[in-house]
């Protein structure tokens, strides 16, 4: 075989693989593609018509939005996802790395009984503890404030991140804190100074994924909050859909591209994390 | 967690999810001496002090909510008035009434249809990606982000748009099948293919597992293959797949749980109103179902024992999966 | 030596620990102290709760109208509080059970006996004869209508009724003039003649809306709901049922496919239909959705008088727990009676229950000013009929109804099934 067959052998396979790849690219895209083109068109344009993008783009719908819902400005809707994703963070990695610390670095009495119940609740469907829990939230007379959103991020519950912390500190060499321990250093120090330095990937990961998780979270602001101001982006382009979705369709297709530019903007800022981060940590058994 | 679909989930261990680390020797093998002693009674201190946000969080959220949910499983429970035992009432009802058994019927045949085809997307791109070509890193990242934002409210509201009457996939199938349906969120009988449609666009979570798994199954294994004549399907069946079956059966495990979990997506695409979940609840899967008898309807006993019956369900999915590992899962030492 | 500078470490662990687990618990702490909900008094200042269901136009008005009471009553401050209907009653039964239901909210029909049997509901007529709270000047026998066995439960704010809403355009092509005292006959043999002229179906269906199948008991005497369950027999609601899913077939009724993809919008104002049954000072809504002109009809009849229609009536109750029982009185007392709030709400929930603010909005856009003429000539043909309240758990029997026929609708249960399926989870409902 000649040196330049192969090489157009090569061009016909490399040329299919893009063909293959770009038809997928095409369904993946469409819908995001979609909410972009439709955005920017009037109203009873926006579901029969094919064409993705108007000819005669316009801004209303965005000018819409500038009005809020019901006296509420968008950027109260926002303000509230935006703090209950950064306290999620906070919490999350505060509480999920100290407990991923005592599994992999303290050679406490009970660990593996804790390893294992902590595993176990990685299964659990999250229903079972809905109706208790909100049975405890309300008594507790906490319905209607972020505490029953925020309390189980600071008390560790996502399983996940403790666990994806113990798979990364694990792999961590030993001799560091073994040097750390001669030093003087005692666990908290240890912890601080010299783990979690270490452990910036996986903290980077758990934090991408926890602010994204809070943002996108649905069920929980939708049982737990009343107020309208104290709605988070979810629950006001819910209420978005049952108030003004008929008279203003338009409007609510703006909103649903504006809910979704933080969670966009942070996939285009961290993919390299996210991807990396789960793709490594998932197959170190 | 919530029941928000992100891939954070399909990252656990291949092969046996492995106890705690080697760690800093443990108490045990230091047992001898006062000063050793000492050191192990300070070792459990810490260990508890830096354990105890996961230990309240334990007792408080999970371990005492899921005793609480056991007992309001067998009484009628209004949140008005204290919970009165009814013994297995519950559990009879839910059994009698057919609108359980259809919810039981739509979120099975939604994770039945729903998982395979999912899996089966993520499987075919990851092996299409799985060539060390140009673009690579731009179309896995590409084709992962749907699942960052699949779960959202935003996507089920454009999803509604685009399965409707006279939107795109409407007209294409009138034009290429010549069925009119008259658009998928209107029909009971197709409105949960497009929330299948939605579930498998989200294929970039385990793809990305996939393909992970794809990386690590040795060159020379296909090498030696094609040397034998082995064509490109007697690879895949004899080498790609026995290679990645951990893999696999990782991505089986947690995508059927998850399945088994949907709401959001469910709740807003079926345009939720009065009780009901799409037309004539063809969208009410369980957990949408449970939301309505526990918060609409305040019978939070039956809601609690509907949560039971799930996790017995899940249970019994993810036991049979375990079970099943034997026959087909290859857990290769050189893979590790 | 050495194991006092580990000692020492110890102890510092412990301690760092200590701040991090109090830093964590202050900033929750800060949460719930932020939005920590609720009435409370200060400095003579009173802050009361107020919630209601409805949407953002009526969130608008709502807001208005509170400013103006907060000018009026500068020790009363008003927090407010709203969500669609069926998340208000969601919300409204958790905040309800919790012991932390709003100081004064707005009610229905179908609630009063229910929160009243749980115990939620303030008897007003305290208030009364107090002077808080003036139940004069109510037109058309309104001051009655919130009272459970002598109690008064609610105030009513604004009066509507069940009606045909049409389609002006279509009705007009078609030949159509519906007039009082028509009767069902009729009525179908309009929707077979929409349907054949002017390709479309002629109602939207209305086998699933319980206040009208109400007004079909009631002119055969008897009453979708009695005070303690229902008020109908499974034999007749297999006949109503039986009827609609001919009408389905026959294409007089919208295809319910159709009906359910363009929710939330009405069938209506889709163009899906000529007409459907629903509360008068609903017709705004379809102005403002579709793109026709829309009219009220009168509702037709068995025998060609009694149409079965009564007022019904958005309340504002107040809540047996809270802590300002005069001031709530005073601001419903206000919210009914001041002719300026009147002009603010307009008909929005209705036309105003009281002479007062009656008086005080004359419309002036052509839907108004229809409402304003179909319940005047309502009270002056001298149909009205009174109602009862309706029995505890009656929301959850009406939705069933809706959800129940639209199944039976779309074929996915035949009649003898959704009458089976209906009675079963209505019994539940009704605890009868």
């Amino acid at each position: 075989m000649s040196a330049l067959a192969t090489i157009r052998r090569r061009g016909a396979g490399s040329i299919a693989w893009h063909a293959g790849a770009l038809a997928v690219l095409a369904v993946v895209l469409y819908p995001v593609l979609w909410v972009i083109g439709a955005s920017l068109k009037p109203n009873d344009e926006i579901v029969g018509s094919l064409q993705l993008f108007p000819t005669d783009p316009i801004t209303d719908n965005y000018r819409h939005l500038a009005q809020g819902i019901a006296d509420i400005p968008l950027s109260t809707f926002f303000g509230n996802s935006l703090f209950l994703a950064v306290g999620s963070v906070v919490g999350v990695l505060a509480s999920s790395s100290l407990a991923a610390y005592a599994f992999t670095r303290i050679g406490f009495a009970g660990r593996g009984v804790l390893f294992t119940l902590m595993i176990g609740t990685l299964l659990l469907p999250y229903h079972v503890l809905l109706i208790p829990q909100y049975v405890l939230f309300q008594k507790l007379e906490l319905v209607n404030t972020y505490t029953p959103l925020l309390l189980g991020k600071y008390l560790a519950t996502d399983a996940f991140f403790v666990f994806l912390m113990v798979q990364f500190m694990r792999n961590l060499p030993k001799e560091l804190d073994e040097a750390a321990r001669l030093d003087g250093c005692g666990h908290l120090r240890t912890y601080w100074s010299i783990v979690l330095p270490l452990c910036r990937p996986a903290l980077i990961t758990s934090a991408i994924f926890t602010f994204i998780n809070a943002w996108n979270d649905f069920m929980g602001p939708l049982i737990y909050l009343n107020e309208p101001e104290k709605y988070t982006v979810s629950l006001g382009l819910k209420m978005f859909v049952d108030q003004d979705g008929v008279a203003n369709y338009g409007g609510m297709i703006a909103m649903s591209l504006v809910a979704l530019l933080p969670v966009l903007v942070f996939f285009l800022a961290f993919q390299r994390y996210l991807i990396d981060g789960m793709a490594t940590s998932g197959l170190k058994g | 967690m919530t029941p928000v679909q992100t891939p954070t989930a399909a990252a656990l261990p291949t092969g046996d999810a492995a106890g705690p680390g080697p760690g800093r020797g443990g108490a045990a093998e230091e047992r001898s001496g006062p000063g050793a002693r000492r050191r192990a009674r300070r070792e459990n201190l810490a260990g508890y002090l830096f354990m105890s946000p996961w230990i309240a969080g334990f007792a408080l959220l999970t371990a005492g909510p899921m005793i609480a949910s056991l007992y309001f499983a067998f009484t009628d429970y209004n949140l008005f008035d204290a919970p009165r035992w009814i013994g297995l009432k519950n559990f009879t009802d839910m059994f009698a009434d057919p609108r359980w058994r259809h919810s039981v019927d739509v979120t099975l045949w939604y994770v039945v249809v729903g998982t395979p085809l999912k899996l089966a997307a993520a499987l075919a791109v990851a092996l299409l990606l799985n060539q060390k070509r140009r673009g690579q890193g731009f179309y896995r990242a590409a084709f992962y982000a749907p699942s960052l934002i699949g779960a959202s409210v935003s996507i089920a509201v454009v999803w509604r748009a685009i399965f409707s009457d006279d939107a795109i996939v409407d007209r294409a199938q009138r034009s290429l099948l010549g069925m009119d349906v008259g658009g998928w969120i209107g029909d009971p009988d197709w409105i949960v293919y497009s929330l299948i449609a939605l579930t498998m666009w989200q294929f970039g979570a385990p793809m990305v597992i996939f393909l992970a798994g794809l990386k690590q199954v040795p060159r020379e294994l296909y090498e030696a293959a094609e040397v034998d004549g082995a064509g490109p399907w007697r690879r895949f069946w004899n080498i790609t797949l026995p290679m990645i079956s951990p893999v696999l059966f990782f991505n089986v495990l947690l995508e059927t749980i998850h399945s088994f979990q949907i709401f959001g997506s469910a709740y807003i695409l079926g345009g939720q109103a009065g009780g009901t979940c799409g037309p004539a609840d063809a969208t009410l899967v369980y957990t949408c179902y449970l939301y309505v008898q526990g918060f609409e309807n305040s019978r939070m006993g039956f809601a609690s024992a509907m949560a039971w019956m799930l996790l017995l369900a899940v249970g019994l999915v993810t036991a049979v999966l375990f079970w099943s590992q034997k026959r087909w899962v290859h857990y290769e030492e050189a893979a590790r | 030596m050495r194991t006092n500078g580990t000692g020492t470490q110890g102890s510092v662990d412990r301690r760092g620990l200590l701040k991090l687990v109090g830093g964590s618990t202050a900033a929750l702490g800060l949460t719930a102290a932020g939005c920590g909900g609720g009435s409370g008094s200060d400095g003579g200042t009173v802050t009361i709760r107020y919630a209601w269901w409805g949407s953002d136009d009526r969130a608008k008005r709502i807001n208005q109208t509170i400013e103006l009471f907060e000018k009026k009553h500068p020790k009363i401050k008003v927090k407010t509080d709203f969500q669609p209907y069926l998340d208000f009653w969601k919300k409204f039964n958790t905040q309800a059970s919790g012991g932390n239901p709003p100081d004064v909210f707005q009610n229905a029909v179908g609630f009063l006996r229910k929160y009243d049997a749980k115990n939620v509901l303030l008897d007003l007529g305290g208030q009364v004869e107090a002077g808080n709270l003036r139940m004069d000047g109510f037109r058309a026998g309104l001051d009655t209508f919130g009272e459970v066995d002598g109690r008064l439960l609610g105030v009513p704010v604004g009066s509507n009724s069940m009606a045909l809403v049409i389609d002006e355009k279509v009705f007009g092509k078609a030949g159509i003039t519906p007039r009082p005292g028509w009767t069902w006959e009729e009525f179908h043999a309009a929707l077979a003649k929409i349907r054949d002229t002017q390709g479309r179906a002629g109602d939207s269906g209305m086998y699933g809306v319980m206040y009208l199948y109400d007004l079909h008991l009631r002119q055969h005497g008897k009453a979708f709901f009695t005070p303690k369950g229902l008020g109908f027999t499974e034999a007749d609601l297999t006949d109503w049922w039986t009827k609609a899913l001919q009408g389905v077939r026959a294409g007089t009724y919208s295809d319910p496919k159709k009906v359910s993809q363009v929710k939330p919008k009405a069938a209506l104002s889709a163009g899906l239909s000529a007409c459907e049954f629903t509360w008068d000072n609903f017709t705004i809504r379809y102005t403002s959705e579709g793109k026709s002109e829309y009219g009220l009809a009168p509702v037709p009849t068995t025998d060609g008088k009694r149409t079965g229609q009564y007022l019904g009536s958005l309340m504002l109750s107040a809540s047996k727990r809270t802590k300002h029982p005069e001031e709530v009185a005073r601001f419903i007392d206000f919210m009914v009676h001041d002719p300026e709030v009147a002009t603010i709400m307009g008909y929005d929930r209705g036309v105003p229950a009281t002479t007062a603010q009656y008086e005080a909005f004359k419309p002036t856009d052509p839907v108004n000013k229809k409402i304003a003429a179909y319940e005047q000539q309502l009270v002056d043909s001298g149909v009205l009929e009174q109602i009862t309240p309706h029995p505890a758990g009656a929301d959850i029997a009406e939705a069933a109804f809706l959800r129940i026929a639209e199944e039976m609708a779309l074929g996915k249960s035949s009649v003898a099934e959704a009458v089976r399926q209906f009675f079963s989870e209505s019994k539940t409902a009704l605890g009868s």
